[in-house]
């Protein structure tokens, strides 16, 4: 387990962290979302050591985050950054030995990953010769070279282009499956929802919601009903006393029950006003869910 | 406290990664990966193997030009034509005296004498014993010795004219009893020492330079997150002294060599031991002042944030080391003097002052020990502060870190 536990941070009078707390587990892929300056790096960095929290403990494995627990893991920050004239193999090669490995897995591990991520033929080039696409490559190959036990990924799929998100998506996939806790923070909704366990969200310094996409949606306050009868208005839904229609069109409806345990007698009432096509709860997307989280 | 959820409670906490082939982390371990990395990165780079070759070739050329300097002043080529008697012998025995290393050659008439000082052959042309033929003017010692044969030997020819034997003539030896010896060994020391300061104080300058833009560099490319988090701040300013100072030795060890082995060759040098002594004292204080300086510069180095930046914050540095030099020149001249005696105690400038002190003056051992002492002292105090100071403002973004900003910003490892 890496246990962020009671995080408080303040720079100045600035209170950036407020009693931040979330669990990542083993296998598990955490995806921490929030608006810009919510202090989802903050958090990070205070995990890595590279900040220091006024108050509150990060954890692995019930002991506190300490150097020997933080070579293994792989870490990669908001602001890219490796050697600019060094050679990209004899980098990650580096990495991986300041992380604990010996020379020969270092080599093997960075050799390795830059073949996997198309770079094999690059290795010896100078990190500046490359795209900014290939540098943010070698950057996660940087975090992975020592093969962590631990992920933490600052914002790892921007700047990618679609054929790369899915090729870091495959990567992540790979490490959790061996029992690797991954978490990253991502403006990217669409793709935390597709791709994480689970998800927190910060604002204003404080986890306003965290659990898995389906906690998250049955917590979700204002939760809609959706009813498609084709043809027909929606009158037959507004003169029921007991819903509030949020919106009407096209034989769409979609409403609210003061009573969520009423939604058979809306299907019912449907029912008799016209052939009903769909009935069911409406999912709220991730980016629903996160507006109204931060509203809150 | 939030619940991890999907996932199942008593999964293992561990991966299933081969950890078999993993390196215990000592600090001597990290330490050296480091050091490791910067002598290789140096190694590579075009730059500074450029500039190294530079500073090397400048300090040869300035010992071939000493050499130059020394040789075309004593030894001097005389033609004679003509003249008296033993006269070639004699000029050679009075230019030895004089500390001239005189090269007598005898021409058959003064047209071919004359040809040879205008070709300049030779430096001075001694015709029929009375006359001598020069280019521009003759130079005093030549001509003392020239002088000095003819007179010699036309005194000589008289006495034996006379029934005396010349043997009278012959000098009383002389007892030299010498009230500071080896005024001549301690000459050269003054010189080898000299020189070596020059040479000190240009790699101190040369790879404090480098160790401050490789912290900068460190900084602004932001590769300081990653490395941090896996290294403790005193780890990478220790790598990094000990590779730049593996480096820098090992030039200083070629030029000492090179210079000292050629200046011994070309006779600048007549005392070895001497010399030898005093570049092994300047090796061990280039160990401790660049110890000093390369920490101080790393300090400077990580205030900023950009190579541009990097000249205004190292410039009070320079201006020490400056300081060191000038002062190291002035004790030369006046080794016993109380500024020479006060600035080689006082830290950073005993590297340069103090070497130069023991070569040219008088200094007690106990004098040494004590400037050892402090300096050592300073090092241990430099590396304590700037090395919290770098932890401190490593991580500072933008524009450049307060010290006192730095100091408070110190981290937890």
């Amino acid at each position: 387990m890496l246990e962020f536990d009671g995080l408080r941070k303040s720079y100045g009078t600035n209170l950036v962290l407020d009693d931040v707390s979330f669990t990542v587990a083993p296998g598990q892929m955490y995806g921490f979302c929030g608006a810009n300056g919510a202090g989802k790096t903050t958090t990070m960095r205070i995990a890595l050591g590279l900040a220091r929290a006024d108050a509150g403990e990060v954890r692995w494995k019930q002991q506190p985050v300490d150097l020997e627990v933080r070579r293994r893991i792989g870490y990669m920050p908001e602001e890219r950054g490796l050697y600019p004239k060094m050679p990209v193999v004899e980098q990650l090669e580096y990495f991986g030995r300041l992380h604990g490995m010996n020379t020969a897995a270092a080599r093997k591990s960075a050799s390795l990953l830059l073949e996997g991520m198309g770079l094999g033929e690059r290795s010896k080039d100078a990190l500046e010769k490359l795209s900014l696409g290939n540098q943010q490559r070698v950057q996660l190959a940087a975090a992975l070279v020592s093969n962590p036990d631990v992920l933490i990924l600052d914002e790892p799929f921007s700047g990618l282009d679609p054929t790369g998100v899915d090729a870091l998506a495959a990567n992540l996939a790979e490490r959790r499956s061996r029992g690797v806790p991954v978490l990253f923070s991502s403006h990217q909704l669409d793709l935390v929802e597709r791709l994480c366990d689970a998800v927190g969200i910060l604002a204003g310094g404080k986890i306003v919601a965290s659990g898995t996409v389906g906690q998250l949606r049955e917590r979700e306050a204002n939760r809609q009903l959706r009813v498609v009868i084709p043809g027909s208005d929606g009158r037959w839904a507004r003169d029921l006393g007991y819903v509030r229609v949020d919106s009407d069109r096209d034989g769409e409806v979609l409403l609210q029950l003061d009573d969520p345990g009423r939604d058979q007698d809306v299907l019912s009432a449907a029912m008799t006003s016209g052939p009903v096509s769909h009935f069911g709860w409406r999912q709220p997307t991730l980016v629903e869910i996160f507006r109204e989280a931060v509203a809150a | 406290m939030s619940h991890p959820a999907g996932v199942d409670e008593h999964t293992a906490d561990t991966s299933s990664y081969d950890r078999t082939g993993d390196v215990r982390m000592t600090s001597s371990h990290i330490v050296g990966l480091v050091a490791r990395r910067e002598i290789l990165t140096r190694l590579k780079d075009k730059g500074f193997i450029v500039s190294s070759i530079f500073i090397i070739v400048l300090i040869m050329g300035s010992v071939v030009f000493q050499v130059l300097i020394q040789s075309g002043a004593s030894s001097v080529a005389v033609g004679i034509t003509g003249g008296p008697q033993y006269f070639s012998a004699a000029i050679e025995e009075q230019a030895d005296a004089l500390g001239l290393d005189a090269e007598v050659t005898e021409y058959d008439d003064e047209s071919t004498a004359r040809e040879a000082v205008q070709s300049e052959e030779i430096d001075a042309a001694v015709v029929d014993g009375n006359s001598v033929l020069v280019n521009e003017s003759l130079d005093d010692a030549l001509g003392a010795a020239i002088s000095g044969a003819i007179n010699g030997l036309t005194l000589a020819q008289r006495l034996t004219d006379e029934g005396v034997n010349p043997d009278i003539l012959q000098p009383v030896a002389l007892d030299v009893m010498s009230l500071q010896p080896a005024a001549d060994a301690a000459d050269e020391k003054g010189l080898v020492a000299f020189v070596s300061i020059l040479l000190l104080y240009t790699l101190l300058i040369f790879f404090g330079q480098f160790i401050a833009q490789g912290v900068v560099e460190e900084k602004a490319s932001r590769v300081i997150e990653v490395l941090l988090a896996a290294v403790k701040p005193w780890q990478l300013l220790a790598g990094k002294i000990i590779g730049l100072g593996v480096l820098a030795f090992a030039q200083l060890l070629i030029i000492c060599a090179a210079g000292l082995g050629g200046a011994i060759a070309f006779d600048v040098i007549t005392v070895p031991g001497a010399a030898i002594a005093t570049v092994v004292q300047v090796l061990g204080w280039f160990v401790l002042g660049f110890t000093l300086v390369a920490a101080l510069f790393a300090v400077c180095g990580a205030l900023v944030s950009r190579q541009e930046d990097l000249q205004t914050v190292l410039l009070p540095m320079t201006l020490i080391l400056v300081a060191a030099l000038v002062l190291a020149i002035t004790a030369g001249q006046n080794p016993n003097g109380t500024l020479a005696k006060v600035t080689s105690f006082l830290p950073a400038l005993s590297t340069m002052v103090m070497p130069v002190r023991v070569a040219t003056g008088s200094v007690a051992w106990w004098e040494i020990v004590l400037a050892v002492i402090l300096m050592l002292a300073t090092i241990v105090a430099v590396v304590r502060i700037g090395g919290r100071i770098y932890s401190g403002a490593l991580l500072g973004k933008g524009g450049r870190v307060k010290v006192r900003d730095a100091l408070a910003a110190e981290r937890v490892s």
